[in-house]
């Protein structure tokens, strides 16, 4: 038992014994010091990250009665989360400042939601897995609440609400494996499946438990709260929900649908028709949008979906791509929001038309940003260029079937494209006598810059991160 | 010498140029940039006579980027490969002198935002330099894509002193268009790809090494037309046309230039390099069909041209129709087809170049580009006048000029084709249409220059130094090709 935490759970152990340190400062501390509360965040995340290097991972190892795992892949999970929460954190200065005493608690709000993501990737078990999500998703109903004012609750209430109900589905999914197989261990219920027939009841429940794990990602079914959501939440507070909640929800998604629920023959195609359904209410509910966060929603809900359908045509290398976007995605989408961050406490708002000659007084802020939305259409020398080929070759290989899916998305990136646009173009327009000189904070300039030159550089050398993902899918 | 030929340098040397203008290092004072941006553009221009002179037909320079000795993307077999045969070698000195003499003409009338403008216009540069150069599929479709960018900002960005609130609409058609098109293109190249792969289980991507033998034929067709459509956009083929006229009246003067002259050529290279050469016995099919959207490239603009009143939308329209001439060309699927088409792709570059830039030097000095109002002009700017007349005269065909030679190619290489009457019929339709280019540029001429003199232009100058030099260089290229035709034909392989 001790071994086991020793050999794979040094990381998470890390991260609950600073949400403790914290919520044990935060009784006692003295409210001049709230704005220390990030700084223990950052040293929980740094150690973590390089806790990460203790884990056992090769070759793949099991603990608590095969309940958790760890592998390369988790491992790779695990980074990125780590990652993108200690640039979330670094954005949420602003945010914390209006709490005074509370901002210790917040940040050990986050860090709760970064350990229940963490947790996800690497549960081998659906009971560990329920526990993970609602770990990572109570947190995340407080931190969608805690900006001012009465959207930010009124978004939570929704987040709760549809989160509340796909769980629902997913523990009815899961009660109808456990029924055939008399098991809740992906490996055992594997093991059981693969010797019989994939029977229908097998196919009901897999198609539920799909269900109730894409409401985190904002497919189709359960994709009504994003624009409300995202209307109402933080800039910092929806860096961190459009980033670990995917990565999480993939990494679990990803291995679900390669070991427990790959014998069913309609389960790509159902994933594949709710994605496009997704692709296309999504890129077209945009076009008429004028508010940069709800255009940024359209956009997440989109990308998910191409990556949804990618995973659901489950081989080696399509899981290489998966990863590969889901990193380049992330990374791009933290700088966007970065910028907006920068934005909000300018008392800019999320108009794009507010954005106007941004550009002209903000050379490189400006210019990052722009980057980082390129990136997101997937336009050269930045990582979403290669991302985005490397993604839809997957859907090539995967048979003629999925090519007029494919002709679907890639028509749909031109309506995307439109509204891309729209963010990025006003800021080139003539600047006036209003637009204001953004005044950054160091740890906002530090985020954006360092994740837009991940972009470009992914973007100009992405051999060797391609080749880590197609290590790691390989040893899935 | 050999030390010395770099296709790398040549295509990313601007790039690096353009993100020097645009850093905080550069200082932002106009003459200095222009004259450093000109002298860049000028040294490419130079370069590329250079490659030019070493170059020989039978062995093209090949070149490789290898990032610590990995390629670029391995997982896709992508090289970072360059190569230039001697198609890519005329398309390239085309290129360089184009964007020379628009960065020239860009003193005029680029009135704000230099440092933006010279930076986009070099970064242009390197993706259609790199378009042109590209050996594998892949980097081919990423310079295809970077092209966008800058040509977006070019067409609708804010260089004059009075603001044009069509030109950002007109951009945004263009970039819509092209990537929708490069959309369908990369459908096209992936499935080729896969499909290449699975044929002969080698994974690459490099133009050369495609192989397409054992692809299923209908595989091929549909593979055929994604590359058809996407650059069928750029060509532009007709039911795809419609952002070309706007476009290209509503940006600036240099940046229609380079528009017409340069980037309309790299759909016709696309079609060129990915359906004629690569997915050639399914071209066969297509192309008869094909020849039937170049006449109707030919005809039907020659007739929309002949009824605009814009000068600007006169030449834009006659650019269609010309491309439709290329294709023909290349439908023709002969030796013949082939010169001709290249041969036209240079005369028709450098006519529209010229055309573009005579329609930018009256509307500076007249304010207006509406056919109707303007007219007496010519004998306040006889030296304008002259050099119009004979870029006039050279596009619609009067011998001794580059486009002369092409034409006659073109028709003759559609009568001597092997595929089927459709080809023999289309050029026999468009020998007699052609005389309706006359029609509509000689209207360009007449109801532009000549007429009666008028009160609001009697003050106009004529063209400085800077505007003569780049049209008489102009002239001095068409009578060249003209006079010695083989110059170019020889070193198309």
């Amino acid at each position: 038992m001790i071994n086991d935490f020793f050999n794979i759970l040094l990381p998470q152990g890390c991260l609950t014994i600073f949400i403790l340190l914290q919520l044990l400062i935060g009784m006692f501390a003295s409210p001049k010091f709230h704005k220390y509360a990030r700084f223990i965040s950052l040293i929980g995340i740094s150690l973590s990250i390089l806790l990460l290097s203790t884990v056992q991972t090769e070759p793949q190892y099991f603990a608590f009665k095969n309940s958790i795992m760890s592998d390369s892949y988790t491992q790779l999970f695990h980074f990125v989360i780590l990652l993108c929460g200690f640039f979330i954190t670094l954005l949420t200065k602003k945010l914390t400042n209006t709490f005074k005493q509370s901002s210790y608690t917040f940040n050990a709000l986050l860090l709760t939601a970064i350990l229940g993501a963490l947790s996800i990737v690497s549960a081998n078990d659906f009971l560990t897995l329920f526990i993970s999500i609602e770990l990572m998703a109570f947190p995340t109903y407080f931190l969608i609440a805690s900006a001012k004012g009465y959207h930010s609750k009124e978004a939570a209430f929704k987040y709760l609400i549809t989160s509340a109900v796909s769980t629902g589905v997913f523990l009815f999914g899961v009660s109808y494996l456990y029924g055939i197989t008399s098991s809740l261990n992906f490996t055992e219920i594997y093991e059981v499946l693969s010797e019989g027939e994939p029977t229908l009841i097998y196919s009901f429940a897999s198609v539920m438990i799909v269900f109730g794990l894409i409401s985190k990602l904002s497919i189709y079914p359960f994709a009504n709260w994003v624009i409300d959501v995202y209307k109402g939440t933080e800039t910092s507070v929806l860096a961190f929900l459009s980033t670990i909640p995917k990565l999480a929800m993939f990494g679990i998604l990803c291995r679900l649908l390669v070991f427990p629920l790959s014998l069913g023959l309609e389960l790509p195609f159902i994933i594949a028709i709710i994605s496009l359904i997704t692709a296309i209410w999504a890129n077209t509910y945009a076009i008429r949008e004028k508010d940069a966060k709800v255009i940024l929603a359209c956009s997440t809900s989109a990308n998910m979906s191409y990556v949804l359908l990618v995973s659901a045509l489950v081989s080696v290398y399509n899981l290489s791509t998966v990863i590969f976007y889901l990193l380049c995605y992330v990374v791009m989408n933290i700088a966007v929001f970065a910028f907006l961050n920068i934005t909000e406490y300018e008392d800019i708002g999320f108009n794009v038309a507010n954005f106007k000659g941004l550009f002209h007084k903000n050379h490189s802020l400006g210019l990052a940003y722009t980057i980082s939305v390129i990136g997101l259409a997937g336009f050269p020398i930045t990582s979403g260029f290669v991302a985005k080929i490397y993604l839809f070759s997957a859907i090539v290989n995967s048979g003629l079937v999925f090519i007029p899916f494919l002709l679907a998305l890639l028509i749909l990136m031109v309506v995307a494209l439109f509204y891309y646009l729209k963010l990025i173009l006003p800021m080139f327009e003539k600047a006036t006598v209003d637009t204001k000189v953004l005044k950054a904070l160091y740890s906002q300039k530090f985020v954006l810059i360092i994740t837009t030159a991940i972009t470009v550089l992914i973007g100009a050398y992405p051999e060797k991160i391609i080749e880590l993902c197609r290590f790691v899918a390989y040893n899935i | 010498m050999d030390i010395l030929i770099s296709i790398p340098f040549l295509v990313f040397f601007p790039m690096l140029a353009s993100f020097f203008i645009m850093s905080p290092l550069f200082t932002n004072n106009e003459i200095s940039i222009r004259r450093f941006s000109k002298s860049i553009f000028g040294f490419i221009f130079l370069y590329t006579i250079f490659l030019l002179v070493m170059f020989d037909t039978a062995n093209p320079f090949i070149s490789k980027i290898s990032f610590f000795g990995l390629d670029w993307i391995q997982a896709l077999g992508v090289q970072f490969s360059f190569k230039i045969d001697g198609i890519g070698m005329i398309l390239v000195l085309l290129t360089s002198f184009i964007f020379f003499i628009s960065a020239i003409s860009s003193k005029m009338n680029i009135r704000k935002n230099h440092k933006f403008y010279y930076s986009m216009l070099l970064l242009l540069m390197s993706a259609i330099l790199g378009i042109f150069t590209a050996s594998d599929m892949f980097v081919f479709f990423m310079f295809w894509e970077l092209e966008l960018i800058p040509a977006y900002f070019l067409i609708g960005g804010d260089f004059s002193l009075e603001t044009n609130t069509e030109a950002k609409k007109s951009a945004i058609k263009f970039v819509l268009f092209t990537f929708l098109g490069s959309m369908v293109m990369l459908l096209g190249i992936l499935l080729l790809h896969y499909y290449s792969y699975m044929t002969s289980q080698t994974l690459t991507a490099n133009f050369s090494e495609i192989f397409t033998e054992r692809i299923p034929v209908i595989i091929k067709l549909i593979i055929s037309a994604c590359f058809i459509i996407g650059f069928g956009v750029k060509l532009p083929i007709i039911p795809l046309h419609t952002w070309l006229p706007d476009a290209h009246t509503n940006a600036p003067t240099p940046i229609s230039m380079v528009l017409a002259g340069i980037m309309l050529k790299t759909g016709a290279y696309g079609i060129f390099r990915f359906n004629y050469q690569i997915m050639n016995d399914v071209f066969q099919i297509f192309a008869p069909v094909l020849a039937i959207f170049a006449l109707v490239n030919i005809i039907y603009t020659a007739f929309v041209a002949y009824a605009q009143t814009d000068i600007k939308r006169i030449v834009a329209y006659s650019s269609i129709s010309n491309m439709g001439l290329i294709l023909l060309g290349l439908c023709a699927f002969n030796q013949i087809g082939l010169n001709a088409s290249v041969f036209h792709m240079t005369a028709h570059g450098l006519v529209t170049a010229g055309l573009f830039m005579i329609c930018g030097i009256v509307y500076l000095r007249c304010k207006t580009r509406d056919i109707n109002t303007l007219g007496g002009i010519a004998s306040n700017m006889p030296r304008l006048f002259g050099l119009a007349t004979l870029i006039v005269l050279a596009s619609i065909g009067v011998p001794a000029f580059a486009p002369f030679i092409s034409e006659v190619l073109t028709v003759i290489s559609a009568m001597f084709s092997n595929l089927g009457i459709v080809l023999k019929v289309s050029a026999i339709v468009a020998l007699p249409l052609l005389i309706i280019s006359s029609c509509y540029m000689l209207k360009f001429l007449h109801c532009g220059f000549m007429g009666e003199k008028q009160e609001a232009f009697a003050k106009i100058n004529d063209i400085t130094t800077h505007e003569f030099i780049v049209l008489a260089s102009v002239v001095a290229g068409l009578l060249l090709f003209g006079i010695f035709p083989s110059a170019l034909l020889g070193m198309i392989g």
